[in-house]
């Protein structure tokens, strides 16, 4: 059986951690702590490395006269608004420029876009209930019943609609993600397997 | 195909699409304008999920070392922003300690705001604590269960918590407010198998309530809060709150949501789609595009 560096120093680490859950005893909780801190490390540079990436990119966008210039421009802009205060600030993330970066830029500004979609949503629907009506039909019926008992109303009508949302969202909606829950970590526990007993295809 | 509809008609049904966005953002502002309306109500009424968070956050039952782990995403947090700070508001007029850690970019600048605004507020400094930043998401998250208390933090209560492990253990209590990067799932994954007698709270935004739902159902969450109406009628029962109502530093929120612009928006959402689906019924006239 063909088996290569990876798939062997996974098996091993799966297995560590494994028995660190199982099993209490320093050396190995120190051992597990080790490989956290390596993750930890890989996810940092992970990170620095996918934003020097994306400024290296944007940089070569603005002098790409095909390119969207006005674009990179706003990106390399925008990374430099949160990242000069930062780092020239000794309270680095925590200092004020920051704060008001996030308060009065970042955040309203995300908000802002989240609730465009609705406004972008909507033509989407013509268009898809024009080319596959019957699908894209119940999925605005979904949406509109959705809608509907979510209304902000008082009263009787109010209660009656917030009960008949809660049933919906406890049984049915409810009952189709637990199934997805299980469904998802039955799945990954049948591939964990298979990788760390170089079961199938997939230990290379 | 010939359209026999007046011009007015054919004009008004090519502009009125693009006029949609004006309409909608011109009908919140009136319904901003015009305040509150009777016979409308945000909260759901007799939320079981808005008594069970308040509850769950009471003082006798909440008071202590509560660990804030703050991940909500930029995009919803807006959603969330009202319940987050009431359940803050709780914890602080109740005498808890607020300790807060982040694992997402995200979190941590939205943290960084909320612990400006509740150091700025009476929270009495040695009750307020900044975890700050662990990089490496659920790694992270794993790290902390060993070692959550960073060599710079000082105070009795660093102290006191380094004294009792320094580890997410040392906590009475986690408040996740969480995003689609870190919530509840990977607490309840991560987190309660090692550390099994750790309350956990969780608000989410909407979005995530079918993901969250499960494990408060499970008992694995005491509590949760994850609908826009729950999340209103739990704000509504903490306003009512005498220990916590008057506070100066438990304003819960600046600018409390109101019913109507919201109605509003949402009955002209309602329009749209009806007439999407509408539109599939209607013969097309000469001035429709046809996608197809």
């Amino acid at each position: 059986m063909r088996r290569s560096f990876p798939a062997a120093l996974l098996l091993i680490v799966g297995l560590l951690l494994l028995l660190d859950l199982l099993v209490a005893n320093p050396s190995l909780d120190a051992l597990t702590g080790g490989i956290g801190q390596v993750v930890v490390v890989l996810f940092a540079a992970a990170a620095l490395l996918g934003a020097g990436a994306l400024a290296a990119r944007h940089a070569r966008g603005t002098l790409d006269p095909d390119g969207d210039r006005v674009g990179s421009t706003l990106v390399l802009v925008g990374m430099a608004v949160v990242l000069i205060p930062g780092l020239l600030a000794p309270e680095g993330a925590s200092s004020a420029p920051v704060r008001w970066v996030v308060g009065a830029l970042l955040v309203p500004i995300g908000a802002s876009l989240l609730a465009l979609t609705a406004v972008f949503v909507i033509p989407a629907a013509r268009r898809g209930i024009r080319l596959r009506g019957h699908d894209n039909g119940v999925l605005l019926l979904a949406a509109m019943v959705t809608i509907v008992l979510l209304l902000p109303l008082g009263g009787a009508i109010g209660e009656a609609l917030a009960s008949a949302a809660g049933w919906l969202l406890q049984v049915p909606v409810g009952g189709v993600f637990a199934g997805l829950l299980l469904g998802l970590a039955l799945a990954t526990a049948v591939a964990a397997a298979r990788v760390l007993f170089g079961l199938g295809g997939a230990d290379d | 195909m010939t359209d026999r509809r007046s011009p007015a008609i054919r004009a008004l049904r090519r502009i009125g699409p693009r006029l949609a966005p004006l309409t909608l953002i011109a009908v919140i502002v009136i319904g901003v304008v015009v305040g509150s309306v009777g016979g409308l109500r945000l909260g759901a009424p007799r939320s079981a999920a808005a008594w069970a968070f308040q509850a769950a956050l009471d003082g006798a039952v909440a008071r202590g070392r509560v660990l804030v782990a703050f991940d909500p995403d930029i995009g919803t947090y807006a959603e969330i922003r009202p319940a987050v700070r009431a359940a803050l508001a709780q914890l602080a007029a109740h005498g808890a300690s607020l300790s807060f850690i982040s694992f997402s970019p995200e979190g941590r600048a939205l943290a960084v705001a909320e612990l400006d605004r509740l150091g700025r507020g009476s929270v009495q400094a040695s009750h307020l604590l900044d975890l700050g930043f662990r990089a490496g998401a659920e790694a992270g998250l794993i790290g902390a269960v060993r070692s959550a208390i960073p060599d710079a933090a000082s105070g009795a209560l660093a102290d006191g918590l380094r004294a009792d492990g320094g580890g997410v253990a040392a906590f009475d209590m986690t408040l996740v407010v969480g995003g689609t990067e870190i919530g509840p799932r990977s607490w309840v994954e991560q987190v309660a198998p090692r550390v099994p007698q750790l309350r956990a709270l969780a608000i989410v935004p909407t979005v995530l309530e079918p993901l969250a739902a499960p494990y408060a159902r499970s008992g694995q969450l005491a509590a949760l809060l994850a609908t826009t109406r729950d999340a209103a009628a739990y704000v509504d029962l903490v306003r009512g709150d005498p220990t916590v109502a008057g506070r100066p530093a438990t304003t819960i929120s600046d600018l409390p949501p109101a019913a109507l612009p919201i109605l509003l928006g949402m009955l002209l959402t309602l329009g749209a789609l009806a007439d999407a689906i509408a539109a599939r019924f209607r013969r097309p006239t000469d001035g429709e595009e046809i996608a197809a």
